[in-house]
């Protein structure tokens, strides 16, 4: 059995030498100690926050943020980490998501889809997403249950995001409740809550991780000396924790091509974008609301551009998903009879849903978070946050629709109409998917990205990032399986170097 | 009954029908130079309030130049259809319409 021990109540001045420390207890943090646990490696898992809430480790998280929401408002800070409050919405990245594309300057991983592809079933396990039914396999479960809305031949698809659901239908999967047993059960794991790494110290030389600096609200401190060290504590604060730890270092740690905190991005998720019209009428439910298929498959339909579109329109990731039943105005009527009578088609029947989607942005490196002069209870300099959307990422959105909007009337299906072109209006109704994305970004090249293909610290043998943070480029799925599956990765990478 | 005075009566009539027509008071429309390619909207009303949004479109006459040219032989649907396939596509108001609906429908609002 393993040990949750409350760092509160250690002794000041206790040092641990660990095979390895991973710190944050989030998805990533989890995945990552859960994949070790058939090894004989000595596992530390430190986590900031306790099994619940606590406001007081959360206000550490504040900062400032310009065109973004409060910093301490969209992640959680305890065991669990932002599956304490995410959507469960999955769905695979796309191959063209890892492509170098030479209409999204700095896009590009450094491996293909295929290389994440072995560990997307356990990825799909832990999040509890049940049976693969992405794409193909969605479209004949969908099927099953009622028509899917037919689309001309063109550039857009019918694609399929999948939901987690925790046992008991609790919904979704919270990693720190779902698996604090597993963890609790893990003979060569610990697990530190409410332990605070302050800072990374590299040794004199600046060739390696010597150890971490660990403290507690309640006065604390201690020092952990590991073999190996994976930073795991969100796509924000990976980049924070690198930026502060710059005693050897002096702009911080893997930032000397002054890339860790940029590239910063999240999805954007723009409502009631467009407004499509369905002639016959009829729309199956699992466009608007996820629908149970069997075999624990919970699908909600979307609409996506194919990897050979992306391309030939030059246009980035997106899915755009049903939200709910609108009403249309003389001209859209007008624009509906004269359209299906000219189309030879019945639209007496004719009702209109209003389009929602999530993007994909454009990398854009001085959308970023640096460091402000003002410090948290423990006195690590507090972030500020600059985020933007560009006008081009709206246009190549715009090109999606305008496609999709075609084979609607390829298909005699229906069509569609585009609500946004002014920049307010694409604003109006924006959200944001809270997905914290690119600021310690993987490059195989040291003056083009934070961490290798391996999610290795250029130039530190033994310092490792895990998480959406080393997102070089990064289309329009959620990303907390795909990140999962990236750790799962990781853990085979890092049990073979420390063997 | 003079002749000149039946010409006259029947200009006056003419006249009045075409306001009629105008004021939809006869459940039609007036003539227009255009009624060969008019006729081939089932929803002439409905195309008249869409093509009120169409803006940046030629005038009357072009229009049905080019719709004549386009439309030609095998009539609306089959240029419709071609334009789908085609990708020559018009916005109105938002609406992405195939070319020549959004071009009908202009020319039933200028007409």
């Amino acid at each position: 059995m393993s040990a949750f021990i409350d760092a509160r109540t250690i002794e000041t001045g206790t040092s641990q030498s660990p095979d390895l420390a991973i710190i944050g207890g989030g998805p990533a943090g989890i995945a990552l100690a859960m994949a070790l646990a058939d090894t004989q490696f000595k596992v530390l898992l430190l986590e900031s926050g306790g099994m619940n809430f606590d406001p007081a480790v959360q206000k550490m998280y504040a900062g400032q943020e310009t065109g973004y929401e409060p910093l301490d408002a969209d992640r959680l800070r305890y065991l669990g980490g932002g599956t304490n409050h995410w959507g469960g919405w999955c769905r695979p990245m796309d191959a063209s998501d890892f492509m170098i594309r030479d209409w999204v300057p700095s896009s590009g991983w450094p491996f293909g889809r295929e290389t994440l592809e072995p560990y997307f079933p356990r990825a799909q396990s832990l999040v509890e997403a049940g049976a693969w039914a992405y794409d193909r396999g969605g479209d004949a479960l969908a099927s099953s249950h009622a028509p899917m809305l037919p689309l001309g031949k063109g550039g857009i698809y019918t694609t399929w995001f999948q939901f987690s659901k925790m046992q008991d239908d609790v919904l979704p999967t919270q990693f720190g409740h779902r698996y604090a047993d597993d963890l609790r059960g893990q003979a060569n794991l610990t697990v530190w809550l409410n332990a605070n790494v302050t800072g990374i110290r590299l040794a004199a030389n600046g060739a390696s991780v010597d150890h971490l600096d660990v403290a507690t609200l309640n006065g604390k401190s201690f020092t952990v000396k590991p073999r190996y060290t994976v930073l795991a504590c969100g796509g924000i604060e990976n980049a924070r924790l690198l930026l502060v730890s710059n005693d050897v270092m002096q702009t911080g740690i893997g930032n000397g091509a002054d890339l860790v905190g940029r590239y910063f991005a999240d999805n954007p998720i723009p409502r009631d974008v467009a407004t499509m019209v369905v002639f016959g009428g009829k729309l199956a439910s699992y466009y608007s609301d996820r629908m149970d298929m069997g075999h624990g498959a919970r699908l909600k339909a979307a609409f996506a551009p194919t990897d050979d579109y992306r391309g030939i329109a030059r246009i980035g990731g997106s899915l755009t998903t049903v939200e709910q039943p609108v009403d249309l105005d003389d001209v859209g009527k007008a624009a509906v009879a004269t359209t299906a009578a000219a189309l030879g088609v019945d639209a007496g029947s004719a009702r209109a849903y209003s389009l929602g989607c999530g993007l994909e942005l454009i990398p854009d490196p001085d959308r970023r978070v640096t460091l402000t002069p003002e410090k948290d209870a423990l006195g690590l300099a507090r972030l500020k946050m600059v985020n933007t959307i560009s006008d081009e990422d709206f246009a190549r959105y715009r090109r999606t629709l305008e496609e999709l909007g075609r084979q609607l009337l390829a298909s005699k299906s229906g069509m569609l109409r585009i609500n946004c072109t002014t920049r307010e209006e694409w604003m109006k109704n924006m959200d944001w998917g809270h997905h914290h994305l690119g600021t310690t970004r993987m490059h195989d090249d040291p003056r083009r990205g934070v961490v290798d293909s391996n999610s290795r610290v250029h130039g530190l043998p033994n310092l490792y990032v895990a998480g959406s943070s080393v997102f070089p480029s990064y289309g329009a799925s959620n990303p907390t399986m795909n990140l999962i599956a990236l750790t799962l990765r990781l853990a085979d990478h890092i049990k073979a170097v420390m063997a | 009954m003079k002749r000149r005075t039946m010409i006259a009566g029947g200009a006056v009539a003419g006249l009045a029908a075409a306001g009629a027509w105008r004021l939809g008071l006869l459940g039609g429309y007036a003539p227009t130079p255009y009624d060969d390619l008019l006729d081939q909207l089932d929803a002439r009303d409905d195309a008249i309030l869409l093509g009120q949004k169409a803006t940046d479109m030629p005038e009357a006459r072009a229009l049905a130049d080019e719709l004549r040219s386009h439309i030609g032989e095998a009539g609306l649907a089959a240029a419709v259809s071609g334009d789908i396939a085609a990708g020559r596509m018009t916005e109105v108001a938002g609406w992405i319409l195939p070319q020549t609906v959004a071009q009908m429908a202009a020319l039933a609002a200028k007409a």
